[in-house]
């Protein structure tokens, strides 16, 4: 019956919190979460406000341990609330992805026919858009705000969900459970969010890590270029500002640098674990 | 056995009277680099005053100017103003040949002026009191003029007035499209070989020059490099010779001070002076509009600290739109509103905003984001929050000055050889005009400015017009209508192997670079 291969509900046998690879990226993201939440006790005032002298080299000042920069900002404080706006962009991008790409690729995988034709029409003319170009173009031509960050990231990257989903709910729909929900006389909202949905989680949860790397990717990119909103600190932004002092006080943007290398690396072997933990097949 | 060794031989020779101007004719030769942030679109400033850096090295003009903008001959070798200023006469340099080989005369300094006449972003306005334009004879000129306008001969130079071939413009030739701009023939020292967009540019040596011991440098190649820190490397490494109007980052400076090879040279800077740095306030917006708000935020800023910042000194306070290059126009006074934030709280309060306002500050470009930064950091201090508004120049354009949709704008006003051709237009309530940018975008209207600047439009009396102005920016500092802020230094950064870079008021941005030459 369906529970047998409803690998949500089957333990792993092995213990994966031993496996450095996955405990190492769950640190690295718990401390960015950490410094996000804690950001505005530890650090109340405005991150963007003049605080002390420029240029103070990491571990000059206590007070400053990260530094300034040059109009004297602590890079300290902007790591922290630059974690709040880099983790919310990822997170939030990858939540807008995955629910309106499920939503298309389930509606397309499990209806057929011609809705399936036109769904999969529309989603490869997004797919065809290079995504950073197209996140350009939308930030271009309108006023940057974290939100539209969002959704122009959003925008421009659920074509990948929609079209997982659509795999996942073409194979399982004529599965022998979806069969037999059918024959009880379940409606089609029942069985596709109830039957099949939860079947195709573990793929789709595996894709959101890369999802959620890619946001932040994008952000960051997409600040350095200084579309991004001015009135928000991101590691990205920290990034770009201390672009054109590389080469004196490099430490502006090599601290947000090594933050950003170290989450989206954190994001990406989370994932490939998740993988072999939900993947049945891939489960020794 | 080298060059310089063989000079020094024959300095022994009774030929050495001679041999300096030998020495010079043969030019020393050799190819200098220049380089370039961004592309101009198109080579020549004839009708595209956005492409002014390169065109007088192919396109000369009718003068060229010393330091303190006194007219030296260039394409005119004389000239004469009549006592009441409406009658110009210039007798032409003769012998001069275009590029391509004709002869260079009055018909084509009267088709050029006229044309600017019509086309020039800048010169339809200066030119406006001209009413005709005569050729009497292929050596003479003559301009007559309905009014006086005392900026006309400064706006002759070759970067504000080239002069073109007329035979190469048919009867219906469009100028605005005309080949010409992308490959221009002119009579200068340089005669443009390439182009290769998005790379470099050459210019080779004109050897048909009018003056025969110029150009002395065989090439002139420019290099387009866009990212600032670059430009620092390519000055250290020597491999780029010069560069004008600071091209690198303002903290490299200190560094490249440090060579021995490079200098950093501030003069060249008297006819188009460095732009103010300056925040527009839209006194069409209910909060801005009242004059306590705007005196409040006048006493929240900091000019000389935003200079040591942002601009690490090297940049020049001024609370006035007239920048202090020009020595006799520009009025030292300070702000009447100094910094004080008590003051600017009270006057926030007294005006309905006891918690403070929050204000939107419109720009373009990254320099001017740090500006913004500070500039929020410091007027967030009297309770005035700023939400910078970051966008591109197209898209500030249309907000600015079409939908005139915003509350402040930061911008970089060029002041130009003259404060009525440069600064007049961001107080004249006629250049309130929808659409046009960098007009009076703030909607100021003041019938005692207007008079004043017409007044001083048309007078031929420069002191009388030096006090106009000065009235002007006293009125204009008490109405706050903006803020300049700072005018950053513009520095032309050379290689020593070089010389003759600056040898005048228009420098090697405006001017021809004809007495450019390497160093033996």
């Amino acid at each position: 019956m369906t529970v047998i291969d409803h690998p949500l509900r089957a333990r792993p046998k092995r213990r994966p919190l031993r496996d450095p690879f996955l405990l190492l990226p769950l640190l690295v993201l718990l401390a960015v979460a950490v410094m996000a939440i804690s950001a505005p006790w530890l650090f109340p005032g405005d991150p963007l406000d003049m605080v002390a002298m420029p240029y103070l080299w990491p571990l000059d000042d206590p007070a400053f341990p990260l530094g300034t920069d040059s109009l004297g900002r602590d890079l300290t404080a902007g790591l922290f609330h630059g974690a709040r706006a880099t983790l919310l962009v990822g997170i939030s991008s990858a939540a807008l992805c995955l629910g309106f790409g499920t939503l298309i690729g389930a509606a397309a995988g499990y209806l057929g026919g011609r809705t399936d034709l036109i769904l999969m029409r529309v989603t490869e003319i997004f797919q065809t858009m290079p995504t950073m170009l197209l996140v350009i173009v939308l930030l271009a031509i309108s006023d940057p705000s974290l939100t539209l960050i969002v959704v122009a990231i959003g925008l421009a990257s659920w074509p990948m969900v929609a079209r997982l989903a659509r795999a996942e709910f073409i194979t399982l729909r004529h599965r022998d459970f979806v069969l037999a929900a059918r024959a009880l006389g379940y409606g089609p909202f029942r069985i596709v969010f109830i039957e099949i949905l939860p079947n195709a989680l573990p793929t789709l949860i595996v894709a959101t890590s890369v999802l959620i790397a890619n946001g932040i990717l994008i952000e960051s990119a997409v600040s350095f270029l200084n579309l991004g909103d001015a009135n928000t600190v991101t590691w990205g932004s920290l990034i770009g500002a201390g672009r054109t002092q590389i080469r004196t006080e490099w430490y502006l943007s090599a601290i947000p640098g090594i933050a950003i290398i170290l989450t989206v690396l954190a994001v990406n072997f989370l994932g490939d674990r998740l993988t072999r933990i939900l993947n049945p097949r891939l489960r020794a | 056995m080298k060059r310089r060794d063989l000079l020094a031989g024959l300095a022994g020779l009774p030929l050495t009277a001679l041999l300096p101007r030998i020495a010079l004719a043969a030019g020393g030769g050799g190819t200098v680099t220049a380089v370039a942030a961004t592309e101009t679109p198109v080579l020549l400033a004839f009708v595209n005053t956005s492409s002014t850096i390169w065109s007088a090295k192919t396109t000369e003009g009718l003068l060229e100017f010393d330091h303190d903008l006194t007219p030296r001959p260039l394409l005119a070798a004389e000239w004469d103003v009549a006592e009441d200023g409406l009658t110009y006469t210039f007798r032409l340099r003769q012998g001069v040949k275009w590029h391509d080989g004709n002869d260079f005369t009055a018909d084509d300094v009267t088709f050029s002026l006229e044309t600017m006449k019509r086309l020039h972003p800048r010169n339809r306005s200066t030119f406006a009191h001209i009413t005709a334009f005569e050729a009497p004879d292929p050596h003479t000129v003559i301009l007559r003029l309905e009014k006086p306008t005392p900026f006309l001969l400064t706006a002759l130079s070759s970067g504000e007035s080239p002069i073109v071939p007329k035979h190469l413009y048919a009867e219906d030739a469009d100028p605005l499209t005309h080949p010409n701009n992308t490959a221009p023939i002119g009579t200068g020292p340089y005669v443009f070989k390439e182009w290769v967009r998005g790379s470099h540019l050459i210019f080779d040596r004109n050897p048909n020059y009018w003056d025969a011991d110029l150009p002395r440098v065989d090439r002139l190649v420019v290099r387009f490099i866009t990212d600032a820190a670059a430009r620092t490397i390519a000055f250290e490494t020597g491999d780029v010779d010069i560069g004008v109007r600071t091209p690198v980052p303002f903290r490299d400076l200190e560094g490249l001070e440090d060579l021995e090879h490079i200098v950093l040279e501030p003069q060249g800077y008297t006819y188009s002076p460095p732009n103010i740095t300056i925040v527009e306030a839209n006194l069409r917006d209910p909060i801005l509009s009242d004059l306590r708000v705007r005196q409040a935020i006048a006493h929240s800023i900091d000019r000389e600290a935003l200079a040591k910042i942002v601009f690490y000194g090297r940049a020049t306070p001024s609370a006035s739109a007239v920048v202090p290059y020009h020595k006799d126009f520009h009025l030292a006074d300070p702000s009447p509103y100094a910094l004080d934030l008590g003051a600017a709280k009270a006057l926030l309060a007294e005006a309905g905003h006891p918690d403070g306002v929050t204000l939107t500050l419109d720009y373009t470009s990254e320099d001017q984001r740090l500006v913004g930064e500070f500039l929020r950091a410091s007027l967030s201090r009297a309770g005035i929050a700023l939400e910078l508004r970051g966008q591109d120049m197209g898209t500030l354009i249309a907000r600015i000055y079409g939908d005139q949709a915003y509350q402040l704008h930061l911008a970089s006003i060029s002041n130009l050889f003259d404060p009525q051709v440069g600064v007049q237009r961001l107080y004249w309530s006629k250049n309130i005009i929808k659409g046009v940018a960098f007009s009076n975008g703030t909607g100021y209207q003041n019938p005692e400015v207007d008079a004043l600047l017409e007044a001083a439009a048309t007078s031929t009396d420069r002191a009388a017009r030096i006090e106009a102005w000065h009235e002007v920016q006293r009125i204009v500092a008490r109405d706050v209508p903006n803020f300049p802020l700072v005018a950053p230094t513009w520095l032309t950064i050379a290689n020593t192997r070089i010389e003759g870079h600056t040898s005048g008021a228009e420098g090697a941005y405006d001017g021809s670079l004809r007495r450019l030459a390497v160093r033996a």
